[in-house]
């Protein structure tokens, strides 16, 4: 292995290094601060390892992964979101459980995974990556073991998940018979654009439909809202937030090597996916009475949106994908960590009726909740309007130049989002109700702790600074994502 | 030589199937044990002989082992015994005997022909695998075992004994 390709996969090693650093460390201290201090530690080391690997272009690391810029990007977003989550997993755990090793050890290890899956070049890598996501989170989904609910979820994760993983290999199975390679750049080289045999599509197909349980694409979400309400607060900010990314990074990556999204079939499937993907999270979340259901639904429909960036393909689509992504991940993160942050210790404040009157009795959580849900909406002035306003741009530039099927899809995003407001502005509605005193729920008397202040304040100001100034961040993204298309 | 396959694979299928439908847990694990032989000869067929090894020895072998010791244990009692018999009823062991014995006819059949590679495809040998697991796949390896790291740890968590005061009396933080 050179330095260079050292250098490059850094970031890895030090995310499965900080693993495993805890594992020692369990053997000297079980103190919980210790413990999250060393994760941090190791997420911050492997941010710099980051930026210290970027100057570097694309290096293959042995046939499995190609650590390019994009996967770099990708890694960094990652441990940027993973450090707040750290931090809510340590407000979380403390005062509800004394078992909090464990935690951080799968934790690091899901974060590896994510950052194994944003720079695979390989089926064998992408299925490692996946698996090591989803062993570590249904371990944590149930990682409350007093909690029913907790132990649903994560029996629920842990049965759809080896689905939908079986399906994949099935599917990179029938690939490898076809062509004999399960390297992304051979398969590019050795399928023909728009060829169309059987075993080529159904290969792509079954590829796609594990994809889509991850991401959550109808009609493959039925899991989600189940799984999101019954994990913890910060679990569930981790399965929507960096397990989306990283499997969306590797969708990405995978579809532009392989040119098979143009093939009418798949863009067919795919078209379908993201429409009834908006369709479905923004129907079905509009009866939810439950934060994270909603918040459930709202990442079905968002995905779907994602998916019309995606279809679209070339430089623009990929740069609206992750600018939508960059946008969407601190909106998530901070909803999360309110919602960690006024959880009692008997069950999460995840009804919408927790936050009733939170207006007029905390009027700064109020205003910056508002912010973040309103970006999940993509009202003006917010990162998700901005995201979703690219999103529209590549669709309509899609079917300018001569692919009207993508009037339909930017028409579904323009309804959807429509629908979606309603939702949305639902939770915001319910800030404003009048509770007699005395009488108001109990989460919105919580003290937020300081560490939470710290990444809501961040979080809301990365969505307001990317609705408001985002020309900067469009530059460094479209950097390093054209990488791929000289 | 084609038949071969055919056949192992719809001993697979058929085993797998009952597997599944099969309510009495020591039951279907005779069945997947005779599916995983199954594979093997698949794999035997398709010129892995090595794969095929690792798979008796690995799935049939250990971990089955593995899994029928915990299910006795769960079982211990005084019923235990006579649940034993009635594991030991002719009727039970017939099904995966006779599907086991296709597979025993099929072994002994290639190997009386002496050729292990038979579709075509050229033998790979315990060398290749090995040379191939430690230049090409080295971090395929690697990430595996993390995998299994993640496995292990989750297993330790889910699994350990319920301790006095585990939940919610936890080291106070306020941070």
């Amino acid at each position: 292995m050179t330095h260079a390709q050292l250098t490059a996969l850094l970031p890895v090693i030090l995310l499965a290094g900080t693993a495993v650093a805890l594992l020692l460390v369990q053997a000297i201290t079980r103190s919980h601060r210790v413990t999250a201090g060393v994760t941090l530690a190791g997420l911050a080391a492997a941010l710099v390892a980051v930026t210290r690997a970027l100057p570097q272009g694309a290096t293959p690391v042995t046939a499995l992964l190609t650590i390019d810029r994009f996967a770099l990007l990708y890694t960094g977003l990652l441990a940027l979101i993973g450090i707040g989550l750290t931090l809510l997993s340590f407000l979380y755990l403390a005062g509800r459980t004394r078992l909090t090793g464990a935690y951080y050890i799968l934790f690091t290890l899901a974060l590896a995974g994510g950052a194994v899956l944003a720079s695979s070049a390989h089926f064998a890598a992408f299925f490692l990556g996946l698996e090591m996501i989803s062993v570590s989170l249904f371990a944590l989904a149930a990682y409350r073991r007093d909690d029913p609910a907790g132990i649903e979820a994560g029996m629920k994760y842990l049965v759809l998940a080896g689905v939908a993983t079986a399906v994949l290999l099935f599917g990179a199975a029938l690939l490898y018979a076809r062509y004999g390679t399960m390297a992304f750049a051979a398969l590019g080289t050795a399928i023909a654009p728009g060829a169309g045999d059987p075993l080529t599509l159904a290969g792509i197909a079954l590829v796609v439909a594990g994809i889509g349980f991850k991401l959550t694409l109808a009609p493959f979400h039925l899991w989600a809202p189940d799984v999101y309400e019954g994990a913890p607060a910060p679990v569930t900010g981790f399965i929507a937030t960096i397990s989306k990314a990283a499997v969306f990074a590797l969708l990405l990556r995978l579809f532009t090597q392989v040119h098979l999204r143009e093939h009418p079939a798949l863009f067919a499937i795919f078209a379908t996916l993201a429409i009834a993907s908006i369709f479905a999270g923004n129907l079905l979340g509009l009866r939810q009475m439950n934060l994270k259901r909603v918040l459930a639904y709202s990442s079905v429909a968002n995905m779907g949106y994602l998916l019309i960036a995606f279809l679209a393909g070339g430089p623009a689509g990929a740069i609206a994908a992750t600018f939508y992504l960059t946008a969407y991940l601190p909106a998530l993160l901070g909803i999360f960590t309110l919602l960690t942050a006024l959880s009692g210790r008997e069950r999460d404040a995840d009804a919408i009726a927790d936050y009733a009157g939170l207006a007029w009795r905390r009027p700064v959580l109020a205003a910056a909740f508002t912010v973040l849900l309103l970006s999940l909406a993509g009202i003006p002035l917010t990162g998700g309007f901005i995201g979703k306003f690219y999103v529209a741009l590549t669709g309509v530039s899609a079917a300018l130049a001569g692919s009207p099927a993508f009037w339909a899809l930017v028409g579904a995003l323009v309804v959807g989002s429509v629908i979606g407001l309603y939702y949305y502005l639902r939770i915001v509605l319910a800030f404003f109700q009048r509770t007699p005193a005395g009488e108001e729920p109990a989460a919105i008397t919580r003290r937020v702790p300081d560490a939470a202040a710290i990444v809501l304040t961040l979080s809301t100001l990365a969505v307001l600074w990317l609705g408001v100034l985002p020309g900067n961040t469009l530059t460094l993204i479209s950097l390093l994502v054209e990488e791929w298309f000289r | 030589m084609t038949i071969v396959f055919y056949l192992s694979a719809a001993v697979a299928v058929i085993a797998t199937v009952l597997v599944i439908t099969r309510l009495n847990a020591v039951h279907a694990l005779l069945h997947l044990i005779v599916s995983l032989l199954a594979i093997a000869v698949i794999f035997f067929t398709l010129g892995a002989p090595f794969v095929a090894a690792l798979e008796v020895i690995i799935y049939a072998g250990a971990i089955m082992v593995l899994f029928v010791f915990v299910i006795m244990m769960l079982n211990l009692g005084p019923h235990a015994a006579e649940a034993e018999r009635r594991w030991l009823d002719p009727a039970i062991w017939v099904g995966p005997g006779i599907l086991a014995l296709i597979l025993a006819g099929e072994v002994g059949y290639l190997i009386l022909r002496g050729a292990a590679g038979t579709t075509g495809a050229a033998i790979v040998g315990p060398q290749t695998v090995g040379v191939s697991l430690f230049t090409t796949y080295m971090l395929g390896v690697e990430l595996a075992s993390l995998v299994l790291l993640a496995g292990l740890v989750g297993a330790y968590h889910l699994g350990r004994r319920r301790g006095a005061g585990e939940d919610g009396e936890g080291e106070r933080t306020n941070g």
